[in-house]
Order: structure tokens, then C-alpha cells, then sequence
């Protein structure tokens, strides 16, 4: 199965997780999805998912300035934002569990 | 860190990036910059000694994919296509595009019409031909066909509906394509010999149908062949559909020929008189079909009011009359005698037991519909 598919859906749910204990800039994003076993997912994705949460409100950003290279902007949950992970957390273990069932019936 | 060397080939990588996110907001543009900016240039100092343009377009993908795949996680639209250059829409271009459409589409109702259809045959040769003599005149033609704004969106339809849930299909009739070539030659063969024989019209028809045979291959390259292609494949899948449709009606009209969709109005004769095999008259009978339904037809007897509407299967029906006061009268009786031919034939007892058990009325049908009683006389 392509789990670049299945990761196209649940991509706000992984980013608004990594950034649920600590903030962090778009390559602290990608790299903890990478540490946590996402291996697949895009750079490109992860930036694009970043600017459609901060979009809808689900995220705030600082900047912060960097003496090696260009500063870095950091994403931080807000409420709102927590309170997504939290339905968005809840809507995939039912969800995850309802296919769990399935496949116990299948094999 | 990053050396001013490294910096030239990743100032380009962005300048790009920008221009394929030029259609958005400049807010958005910016905040983007910024992020994937800063992403971009520390994955060029992560590269370190490796570093050269080819190195980074490997580990990101070109900026245009880049910002594609940017676009589809946040949400924006697709890169408007060209939106830079308007194509000028071209007269000659959009009347060889409409001609295309319009030739088709006759060439499919010639087909289809079988005989009927031929007269559109001027039509399709009108658009079709004139056409062509423009694309052959004017080599650019062709490509500003393809840049209209109708012949771009026809293209995005089909695009989308191979990656659709029709998508497996659309391919493999496409495998099927030289089939369909052949069949389709043949159709257009065909088609002149059953319409005039083996004569001129034959042998144009077989021209036209290795033009078509032709036609086939040939526009996969070059796309002015679409305009003898298109018209040939309609034609013969209107033929097709004409020979299928003169095939199925036949055998439609016998098999199901509706004996009890429409009721059939019975027809019963006003009066009916019955004689027994004497010769004798009998009154008070009630007709019924095979069906055990009883043969009803409209009668107006003598009702209090004057005249009255009935509708039963009594027979004979009696005669009615007026008396001098004007009082409706209904008078029974058998106006004229016969005489009944005896047949030694066609003994009684013959008769009776070859009476079919259908003869004995349903009990259903009766109490459904028993007869009337008089209300006069």
C-alpha cells in the first residue's frame, strides 16, 4: 500500500503532534515526522501544511533571528490548535479502530 | 557557512521557486520565502562539500516541483497555466477547431441515418476539406489549434478522465486502437457498397476508407490527421450503431408485441341472439371471453329518470320503446326465428363433452363481476 497516500490525509494531525510539547521551525517539523518513522514525507509538503494550518488559525509564529544564516520562523500550537489535535486525535484512533476491526474480519 | 558560491545556485533555486508561486498573494509569497527559504539554504549547508545545483535539485526535486508540491499541502490552486501570455484566439484556429467538432458530428449522423443520413455527406466534406486546404496552407495553424482556450480545456477533460475511476478503461481501449482502425475501415467500405452497389461510389468509399486506415497512425504525430481520423471513427461508429438498431428492432416487435400493455377495446356487437340447436330462442344469457370475463357492452335501458346508462353482459339486449305517454318501455323477445341446420356430424353429445373445462365460468370472476339484474320491466 502507497502510505504517501494515506499520509496526504493525516499530514495536519502528524505536524500539529510534533509540535504539541515543543514550537519549532519548519526543519525541526520535518525532522521530527522523519525521527518519528514518517520517512516519506515530502519537504515541500511539510512547509505547505505548515503555511494552511498557520492559515486556519491553528498555529502562531515568531521569528527568531539566527547568527548562522537566515532567521527562523517558529510554529507554535495555539488553542484552537490544540484543540484540533485533540479531535483530529480522537476522529483517527476511532478511525484506526474501526479498520483494525475490519481487517481482524478479513484475516 | 554558506560561501558566496553556494549562494548564486541557491539564490537561482529560489528565484525560481518564486516565480512558480508568482500567481499568489505577496503576503504568501513572502511568509513562504521565508520558511522554505531558510529550508532550502540549510539543506545546501547541510550538503556541505557536495553542494552544486544538481545536488540540491536531487534533494529537493526542481523548485517548480518544489512549489508544486508546496501548493497541494497548502491548499492553493494549481499554477494557473500561462497566464502570462493570453493566446490570442485566432480565427482560422478556432473556425478549424469548430469545423473539426461540426464534421464530426455530421459524419456521426451520417452514419447513423444509414441512407437518410447521406445528404449530410456535402456537410462533412465542407468542414473536413476546407479545413484540411487551411491547416496545409499555414504550417502554425495546427499549433495555435492546440493553444485555444476549448482545445485546452477538451485536453484537461480528458486528462482528468484518465485519472479518473475511468482511467483503466480509457487505457485499455486504447490498446484496442489499431482494432478499431481496421474495423473502422472496413465499416466505411462497407457502407458504399451497401449503399450503391459495386459502382463509383464503392470505389470513393474504399479511397476514403484507406484514408482512414491511414488517418489512424499518422495523427498520433501529426495532429492534422485528427481532421480525417475524428470524422472517419464517427462515421463508422454511427454505421455501427445504424446496423445494430436495424438489427434490434426486428425481433423487439415480435417478442414483445403487447398483448396486455394497452386494453384492447372488445369489440362486441350491439345485440347478440342466441339459438340452441333446435332452432329455439334464448333469453337471459351471459356472455364471458376465454378469460372468464364477462363480455360487458353499454346499454341505455328504461331507467325511473327515462333513459339509463347500463354496462352488462345480459344478452339479448332488449328492445327499447316508447308508449303513447311517453313512458320508456323495455320489450324482450327474439325479433326473427332461424332455422338451425341439423348436422349428423355434429351430434349433441359431441358437443358436450368436447366442451372445454375454460367454458365453466371462474367463480372468481363471477362474484367480481356478477351480472346485473334488470331494474325494469
Amino acid at each position: 500500500m502507497d502510505t504517501s497516500q494515506l499520509l496526504k490525509g493525516v499530514l495536519d494531525l502528524a505536524v500539529l503532534a510534533v509540535l504539541r510539547s515543543e514550537d519549532g521551525y519548519g526543519y525541526d517539523v520535518l525532522r521530527r515526522l522523519r525521527a518519528g518513522g514518517l520517512d516519506e514525507v515530502g519537504d515541500a509538503s511539510v512547509y505547505g501544511t505548515l503555511r494552511r494550518l498557520y492559515n486556519a488559525g491553528l498555529l502562531t509564529s515568531y521569528v527568531v533571528p539566527s547568527e548562522e544564516g537566515p532567521h527562523r520562523k517558529y510554529y507554535s500550537l495555539n488553542e484552537p490548535g490544540r484543540q484540533r489535535l485533540a479531535e483530529s486525535g480522537r476522529t483517527w484512533r476511532s478511525f484506526a479502530h474501526t479498520l483494525d476491526d475490519l481487517l481482524g474480519v478479513v484475516a | 557557512m554558506s560561501s558566496t558560491h553556494t549562494r548564486v545556485e541557491v539564490q537561482d533555486y529560489l528565484a525560481r521557486m518564486r516565480t512558480a508561486l508568482a500567481d499568489l498573494p505577496d503576503v504568501e509569497i513572502s511568509e513562504i520565502m521565508d520558511d522554505a527559504g531558510a529550508h532550502v539554504v540549510e539543506v545546501a549547508d547541510e550538503l556541505g562539500e557536495e553542494f552544486s545545483a544538481d545536488a540540491l535539485t536531487t534533494r529537493l526535486g526542481t523548485p517548480e516541483v518544489y512549489a508544486r508540491e508546496l501548493r497541494a499541502a497548502a491548499g492553493y490552486p494549481p499554477a494557473a497555466a500561462k497566464a502570462e501570455v493570453p493566446p490570442k484566439p485566432v480565427f482560422a484556429a478556432r473556425f478549424a477547431f469548430w469545423s473539426l467538432v461540426a464534421g464530426t458530428a455530421a459524419a456521426f449522423g451520417m452514419g447513423i441515418g444509414g441512407r437518410d443520413g447521406f445528404p449530410l455527406a456535402l456537410l462533412v466534406a465542407v468542414f473536413v476539406v476546407w479545413s484540411i486546404v487551411l491547416l496545409n496552407r499555414k504550417e502554425p495553424l495546427i499549433g495555435q489549434v492546440g493553444d485555444l482556450p476549448e482545445t485546452l480545456a477538451l485536453k484537461a477533460a480528458l486528462e482528468q478522465a484518465e485519472q479518473g475511476p475511468l482511467g483503466k478503461t480509457i487505457v485499455y481501449l486504447r490498446s484496442l486502437q489499431p482494432a478499431w482502425w481496421l474495423a473502422r475501415a472496413f465499416l466505411i467500405a462497407i457502407s458504399g457498397l451497401v449503399l450503391e452497389g459495386i459502382g463509383v461510389v464503392f470505389l470513393f468509399s474504399l479511397a476514403l476508407a484507406a484514408l482512414a486506415l491511414l488517418s489512424g497512425p499518422r495523427a498520433k504525430t501529426d495532429r492534422r490527421w485528427l481532421w480525417v481520423s475524428l470524422p472517419a471513427a464517427a462515421f463508422a461508429a454511427g454505421t455501427l450503431l445504424f446496423i445494430i438498431g436495424s438489427v434490434i428492432p426486428n425481433t423487439r416487435y415480435n417478442d414483445s408485441y403487447p398483448t396486455s400493455y394497452a386494453p384492447v377495446q372488445r369489440t362486441v356487437p350491439s345485440n347478440v341472439y342466441v339459438f340452441d340447436k333446435d332452432g329455439k330462442a334464448l333469453t337471459d344469457v351471459y356472455l364471458y371471453d376465454e378469460d372468464g370475463k364477462p363480455l360487458d357492452s353499454s346499454f341505455y335501458g328504461c331507467g325511473e329518470d327515462g333513459r339509463e346508462y347500463r354496462e352488462d353482459n345480459r344478452y339479448p339486449r332488449p328492445k327499447v320503446d316508447y308508449d303513447s305517454r311517453g313512458n320508456c318501455r323495455e320489450i324482450g323477445g327474439v325479433p326473427f326465428a332461424v332455422s338451425i341446420p341439423r348436422t349428423s356430424s355434429f351430434p349433441s353429445s359431441a358437443s358436450a363433452t368436447s366442451t372445454p373445462s375454460g367454458s365453466v365460468t371462474p367463480p372468481s370472476s363471477v362474484s367480481e363481476a356478477p351480472p346485473t339484474a334488470p331494474t325494469s320491466k
